[in-house]
């Protein structure tokens, strides 16, 4: 997006049509931009309520007063007891500040939106074959012969990505099959639609994988080459013969087979997923077996082929990579003692200092509470939470409260709170929905159009985003903000040690610089912005296809677009980046890879055997290293462990290491040198000798079908917590209550409740959420953008034609809409379709502001009130934790309706 | 010579609403005007298509023929404009567009309609205004024809859907893609505007 | 193959209990053999052959919107430019030219008897007062109604765009309020003179006589005469519907259709080009048709021998009620 400036003010918006990614192309979202920053809705200067009026104060006295409440909490109940909620729509800096300002402040409470966004695929994928994100790229999907989509709606959730898909759909007479409980746009565009009952994905991919294994149509050789733990799968898709797939998901078997046969058979296929997925109890559950279904058929590593997982937001990719996330520090580090100490290095910072700054050295090291679970953390008991004392204080930046399930009890989760702090460009539903009188502070912020910075899309692909004009009305962007936090807490100059603030302006670059500088984990380590703006001025470049630019070029030659990670190496080796992963086609040097291992090397594993007629236990040791698969143009002709200096030593490329890279790798570690790996060595040399001599940084692995340190090691089917379907409880119940993430999931005792209580017979309609193309997340932003907001006007529900005449409901008429907890109901107007099945419900989840049916809107501050308001989908969602990863599950739950 | 068409390739559109913001945002449309749209039809249902509409600037326009001050016309790029000051907010041409473009203020109580606005291609007003001028902004929105411009809704179609440009130019590139993909309903509304079919 | 796949789904879609009902649409295949998404897509041409407007969804409350493609504005168009320029023009100019040949055959119609200086009052003030209201909005509408039907023929080319759009302007808001004035013109005459205006069995005679078109003869009349009643049920009428139709027109869209727009606006244009052909016979005959016809509701009284040639029974019976309410004066 090109915009067009005159003295300082938006005057317009230009397409770019340079772009490899949209060729100038938006949503309708994207081409009204411009009014996320002239909006008159904003919110022109921080404020606190003060005995119920929002009173006007400065900068200054907020930071003082927020300073000193945080610190005085901090005091009392330690660290752990503020939370740092940060957001999907941070720039990669900004989201990488959020982080290491709660590090510095001292707790692992540290989330975004990727929580109830892919934290299931992160998990899931990234616990299957290595990294946790997209395989390849949505212009790649231009190569695809099959294109199955299960679990997302990307013509409205991210309609760019259709242009690749329609036009790779056209030019390849490719299969496009959607499955669904929606017919949705993108269905409508398939080839062949599919409607299945929500929650049922881990039973229809093992009823493709059944008839894949009965009709030999699985990639023998890539199973035997590069994947751990296929005979455990074919074992559990026995159990998923046609009549069972269809008792539970409703599809027949004609139809399953069908859809195996093209996945299997029409290659290259790409299994593209988002929301659709990951938002269940199972989700972690759900992206593995997608993966499965990918691995069987031999359709990982190539173009055409992969994983396109969809990511949403302007840099939810990005804010995930960089650490917003309570299990790890930026980059996928984890919390371990290595981890802390690697990222020390790269801060500059003592240890020891660091681990003063955490209640305790196991503290430091457990992972924090889900963003999805903040208000229990709130609410319980103290003894029924793992940290010294209940959250008391919410610090979030860009974060709506809308979007997260059982709103009636975060409500009272904010009553409940010390302190809330909201930074948003707009009031957000935070400051609306509680009976709190005090204690709310909102700081108005800028956009991202407001500061630059730099944004990882879906692919991985980097692109650096200039300023388009000053924050309007006292916005201040979220550097600044997190610097005169860092000011009050008097850690801001250890915090910004080697980062250039001028005159409180804080340089975002520099803050790159140091991402590279400890970024080596995930190849976040060569995308300088010296590399990333020239990427952006020479955009016409790069091929559309392939996204790669002419090797010739003197600023770009060689490189794919936006250095898609992982790009190895330092800025001065110039690694191209990886436009799709672990393909072996090409050198690691030139994008290709491998399988991680991450894992170890081998899995050892007892297994019952017959032998001479008798049963007896073997003790096997599985490889996971890869079998006779190696990247294009390896030394190593086979599968091989991640590199450290021993590595390299046992191989003898140690002397290829410069004098300086191991002056650097001794300092990691003076006393285990050798253990230094590719990850925390800070020169890059590793990583530069193993990549010179063909060979993947992080080794050549298997890819695990079977994870063991998964709850559920291979997936497993599990009802909805909510389950429609409470005959099949008992068959496919979900897993006991556990203590996960510091506090309680007790999602068995409720399904249990759940069946007993008849609920799904109170309750009779499924009710599933979702995306709406205008608006976007918990919709604040949107809403009050006077181009979009017009083109949704009221909230609604979707309810098939059948349910609605057996209800006496009109096409446009209002409905109640009530929840199987907490009383809950909400008051909406109707859409009689056919989009929805018989018996499912479906909402969008970007509406907030009204509650209970009352309309909140005097609550705003003046004149600050988004300019559509309705009631939250969340109002109604119910319990529901995935024990992985602590996802909620808004996708699958009941609600009954009737016409008001 | 060459002519502007619109051309929608309902095998792409999905709906996304972007060519409807890009024209609000160029054009500076307000509230309750709504120059381009996007229609759904068999919504939810086998064969549903989405097409997005708005003045399609027609051979022998009949917004023309019927607007008792013959303030509507088309140029000679075949892009039918209208002049404002000469408008009466009769409401007569919307009877007569076979698309629903034009679109009134309202100025009073009840249905009262001020002067006609529609979509003008992106190439300003049919009035007296300087091409281009801050004066023809404010009454029609931005003239990006006289920059060589096409409309900016269909530059920034997601899907590359809606086509702008040379009426023989945009008809080959649609039956281009018809050839390759093998499937195409036809461009919508083409043989209303301009008499001619482009099918498959 | 396919066809069973989408039985299967049919018998399914019985058996499974509330959960998704199962229109899966089946993968179709073109002619070609690859799969085609356009298979169930039904194109705009049979649509149209289905319905004359293509409408669908849309989320903008703005119900009219939701037409899609309406080919009938060209049906409206053509209308509007030829059918209704043509038959209009023929209408008013041939109703002219009648009126011009009655009067140069026939002449105005002379008191036979001649003026006999006594008056007698036929309408009251109040009756004379709806009359202009409904008149003078009635001249109103129908200059400016001809002037955006015939103005960009006639008017504009002589006066300039510019001119002719300030004045169609006018034209546009006197039409739209002066229609008020005339809708309760008309519904204040089909009260006050709906009594006289029924049929009478005098009418017979009054036809069977020829009216008032011969000469010699003077035809026997109550108030009204059967040509003056046929000009009050017809105005009734034609007031009806032009307002009715007016009214649609003045509040477009509040709760009508494109369709009933149009509708409307034909029905409108075709019955005010009638209306206006019908009251300029009228006018004809009240002004230069017939002598002493327009002082009736000039000043509201006649000439005793004009009552005595044109509405003799009228005549008896007023005179019969006036000598009655002098013989019984008022207590």
């Amino acid at each position: 997006m090109i915009a067009k400036v005159s003295n300082g003010v938006w005057i317009g918006q230009e397409p770019d049509y340079d772009s490899p990614i949209n060729r100038g192309s938006h949503c309708c979202k994207g081409a009204a931009v411009r009014d996320d920053v002239l909006s008159q809705r904003r919110l022109r200067y921080p404020v606190k309520l003060v005995d119920g009026q929002w009173t006007r104060i400065s900068w200054q006295t907020a930071i003082s007063e927020i300073g000193d409440k945080l610190l005085d909490i901090r005091e009392r109940s330690g660290p752990d007891s503020v939370y740092w909620l940060g957001s999907a729509k941070f720039t990669n800096e900004a989201a990488y500040l959020n982080r290491k300002l709660a590090a510095f402040w001292g707790t692992n409470n540290s989330d975004h939106q990727a929580r109830i966004c892919h934290s299931t695929t992160v998990t899931g994928v990234a616990n299957t074959w290595g990294y946790g994100a997209m395989t390849n790229s949505y212009n790649d999907i231009r190569n695809s012969k099959t294109i199955l989509v299960m679990g997302g709606n990307p013509a409205e959730a991210h309609p760019v990505s259709l242009q690749h898909i329609l036009e790779g759909k056209e030019l390849n007479r490719a299969n496009m099959i959607v499955v669904d409980p929606r017919m949705t746009r993108t269905a409508a565009h398939a080839t062949e639609y599919v409607r299945v009952r929500p929650g049922t994905h881990i039973p229809t991919i093992y009823g493709m994988l059944w008839h894949i294994f009965q009709n030999g149509w699985e990639d023998s050789e890539f199973l035997a080459q590069r994947v751990h733990g296929v005979d455990e799968i074919r074992e559990e898709a026995k159990k998923w013969p046609p009549k069972e797939v269809e008792r539970v998901t409703g599809l027949p078997e004609a139809q399953v087979k069908h859809i195996a046969e093209l996945f299997a058979k029409q290659k290259p296929a790409t299994l593209i997923w988002a929301m659709g997925q990951t938002q269940f109890t199972t989700g972690t559950a759900n992206v593995r077996a997608s993966c499965l279904l990918l691995l069987a058929t031999g359709n990982v590593g190539q173009p055409g082929a992969g994983a396109n997982i969809f990511r949403g937001h302007t840099n939810v990719q990005g804010a995930t990579d960089l650490g917003l996330d309570v299990t790890s520090l930026p980059l996928y580090y984890g919390l371990s003692d290595e981890a802390w100490r690697h990222w020390c290095r790269v801060w500059d910072v003592d240890y020891e200092w660091m681990t003063s700054r955490f209640p305790s050295k196991t503290l430091m090291e457990t992972p924090g509470i889900p963003s999805t679970r903040w208000f229990d953390a709130t609410l319980l008991p103290k003894d029924q939470i793992d940290q010294p004392s209940p959250v008391q204080a919410m610090f979030i930046m860009g974060h709506g409260v809308n979007t997260i399930t059982r709103m009636p009890e975060a409500i009272r989760g904010i009553e409940k709170l010390e302190l809330l702090v909201v930074c948003d460009p707009y009031p957000t539903a935070w400051s609306v929905l509680s009976k709190r009188k005090n204690g709310i502070y909102l700081l108005p912020t800028c956009t991202s159009f407001e500061m630059e910075g730099s944004r990882t899309a879906s692919n991985r692909s980097l692109q650096w985003g200039e300023k388009i004009v000053d924050p309007v009305f006292e916005s201040k962007n979220d550097y600044d903000i997190m610097y005169m936090l860092a000011v009050k807490f008097g850690f801001a100059d250890l915090m910004f040690k080697n980062i250039k603030v001028e005159t409180g302006s804080v340089s975002a670059e520099d803050i790159l610089r140091e991402i590279n500088r400890g970024g080596w984990s995930t190849g976040y380590c060569g995308q300088s912005p010296e590399r990333l703006k020239a990427h952006m001025k020479n955009q016409a470049k790069f091929d559309l296809v392939t996204m790669r630019a002419p090797k010739d070029d003197p600023e770009v030659g060689g490189d794919y677009y936006g250095l898609p990670w992982p790009c190895w190496g330092t800025p001065e080796f110039k690694h191209p980046g990886t436009p799709i992963l672990y393909n072996t086609n090409l050198p690691v040097k030139e994008g290709g890879g491998t399988f991680r291992a991450r894992f170890g090397v081998e899995r050892i594993v007892k297994r019952k055997v017959l032998e001479n007629g008798q049963e007896v236990e073997r003790e096997d040791h599985d490889n996971l290293l890869a079998e006779g698969s190696y990247s294009a143009g390896s030394e190593i002709k086979d599968g091989y462990p991640e590199f450290t200096l021993g590595v390299l030593k046992k191989l003898g490329w140690d002397k290829d290491l410069t004098p300086h890279e191991l002056q650097a790798i001794l300092r990691v570690s003076p006393t285990r040198p050798d253990s230094v790996s590719w990850a925390t060595d800070l020169s890059g040399g590793i990583q530069r000798v193993a990549i010179e001599h063909g060979c993947s940084p992080y080794g050549n692995a298997k890819a695990r079908m079977m994870a063991w340190n998964l709850p559920d090691p291979i997936p497993v089917h599990r009802e909805p917590i909510y389950t429609p379907r409470p005959d099949l409880v008992a068959d496919y119940p979900t897993l006991p209550d556990a203590k996960q993430f510091r506090v309680p999931n007790i999602g068995f005792s409720v399904q249990r409740a759940v069946v007993d209580r008849g609920i799904s017979m109170q309750f009779p309609l499924i009710l599933s959420s979702g995306r709406l193309v205008e608006y976007e997340g918990g919709g604040e932003e949107t809403r009050s953008n006077k181009w979009l907001a017009e083109l949704k006007q009221h909230m609604f529900v979707e309810i098939n034609t059948v349910d609605a005449a057996e209800r006496g409901i009109k096409d446009g008429g209002w409905v109640w809409v009530t929840g199987p907890e907490s009383g809950s109901r909400a008051k909406m107007k109707a859409l009689v379709t056919e989009r929805v099945g018989k018996g499912v419900a479906w909402m969008p989840y970007h509406f907030a502001g009204w509650f209970e049916g009352a309309d909140l809107r005097a609550k705003y501050p003046s004149g600050s009130d988004p300019i559509v308001l309705g009631e939250s989908v969340n109002a109604l969602t119910t319990y529901g934790y995935d024990p992985a990863t602590g996802m909620q599950e808004p996708k699958a739950t009941l609600c009954q309706i009737k016409a008001a | 010579m060459s002519r502007m068409k619109f051309l929608c390739d309902a095998e792409r559109c999905i709906d996304c609403n972007a060519c409807v913001t890009a024209c609000k945002n160029e054009n500076e449309v307000p509230w309750g005007i709504n120059r381009r749209r996007v229609v759904t039809i068999n919504d939810g249902k086998p064969g549903e298509r989405s097409v997005s509409m708005a003045c399609m600037h027609c051979t022998d326009p009949p917004c023309a023929a019927v607007c008792p001050v013959q303030c509507i016309y088309p140029t000679e790029d075949g892009v039918v404009l209208h002049n404002k000051d000469l408008c009466i907010g009769c409401g007569y041409c919307f009877y007569a567009c076979p698309f629903g473009a034009p679109q009134y203020p309202q100025v009073g109580n009840f249905g009262t309609r001020g002067k006609m606005d529609k979509c003008t291609y992106c190439a300003g007003g049919g009035g007296t205004e300087e091409p281009g001028s801050a004066a023809e902004y404010a009454k029609y929105g931005s003239n990006r024809f006289a920059e060589g411009k096409l409309p900016l809704c269909a530059e920034m179609c997601s899907t590359k859907s809606l086509l702008a440009g040379d009426g023989d130019i945009i008809a080959q590139l649609y039956g281009e893609r018809v050839r390759t993909r093998g499937y195409g309903s036809g461009a919508w509304g083409w043989e209303t505007a301009y008499h001619e079919d482009t099918k498959p | 193959m396919f066809v069973l796949v989408r039985n299967s789904l049919v018998i399914f879609a019985l058996l499974v209990l509330g959960v998704g009902e199962a229109p899966s649409l089946a993968q179709k295949l073109g002619t070609d053999g690859a799969p085609n998404p356009d298979a169930s897509v039904v194109n705009q041409r049979t649509l149209l052959e289905q319905a004359p407007r293509i409408e669908g969804r849309i989320d903008i409350p703005d119900v009219k919107a939701s037409v899609l493609i309406q080919p009938a504005g060209r049906t409206w168009d053509y209308f509007h430019e030829v059918l209704l320029h043509w038959g209009g023009a023929i209408m008013l100019l041939g109703t002219l030219a009648m009126l011009i040949v009655a009067y140069l055959v026939v002449g105005p119609l002379r008191i036979s008897a001649g003026r006999s200086g006594q008056k007698i009052i036929r309408f009251i003030a109040f009756e004379r007062f709806s009359h202009w209201l409904t008149a003078t909005s009635f001249v109103v509408l129908a200059l400016t109604g001809l002037n955006i039907t015939f103005g960009k023929i006639l008017l504009l080319p002589i006066v300039g765009p510019e001119t002719f759009s300030e004045i169609s302007q006018i034209a546009k808001y006197l039409h739209n309020f002066v229609s008020f004035a005339f809708m309760t013109g008309v519904a204040l005459i089909a009260v006050i003179f709906f009594r006289h205006n029924l049929p009478q069995r005098v009418d017979l005679e009054w036809i069977r006589q020829g009216g008032g078109f011969i000469k010699s003869k003077h035809a026997p009349a109550g108030r009204f005469n059967p040509g003056e009643k046929m000009v009050y049920w017809l105005s009734v009428a034609a007031g009806l519907f032009i307002s009715a139709s007016g009214l649609v027109l003045l509040f477009p869209f509040y709760g009508t259709t494109i369709a009933d727009m149009q509708i409307a606006h034909v029905v409108h244009a075709v019955i005010a080009m009638l209306f206006v052909a019908l009251i300029l016979a009228h006018i004809y005959i009240g002004t230069i048709g017939m002598e002493g016809a327009f002082e009736a509701m000039g000043t509201g009284k006649v000439d005793l021998n004009w009552a005595r040639e044109h509405h003799d029974r009228w005549l008896a019976e007023s005179l019969e009620d006036e000598r009655h309410s002098a013989a019984t004066p008022a207590e």
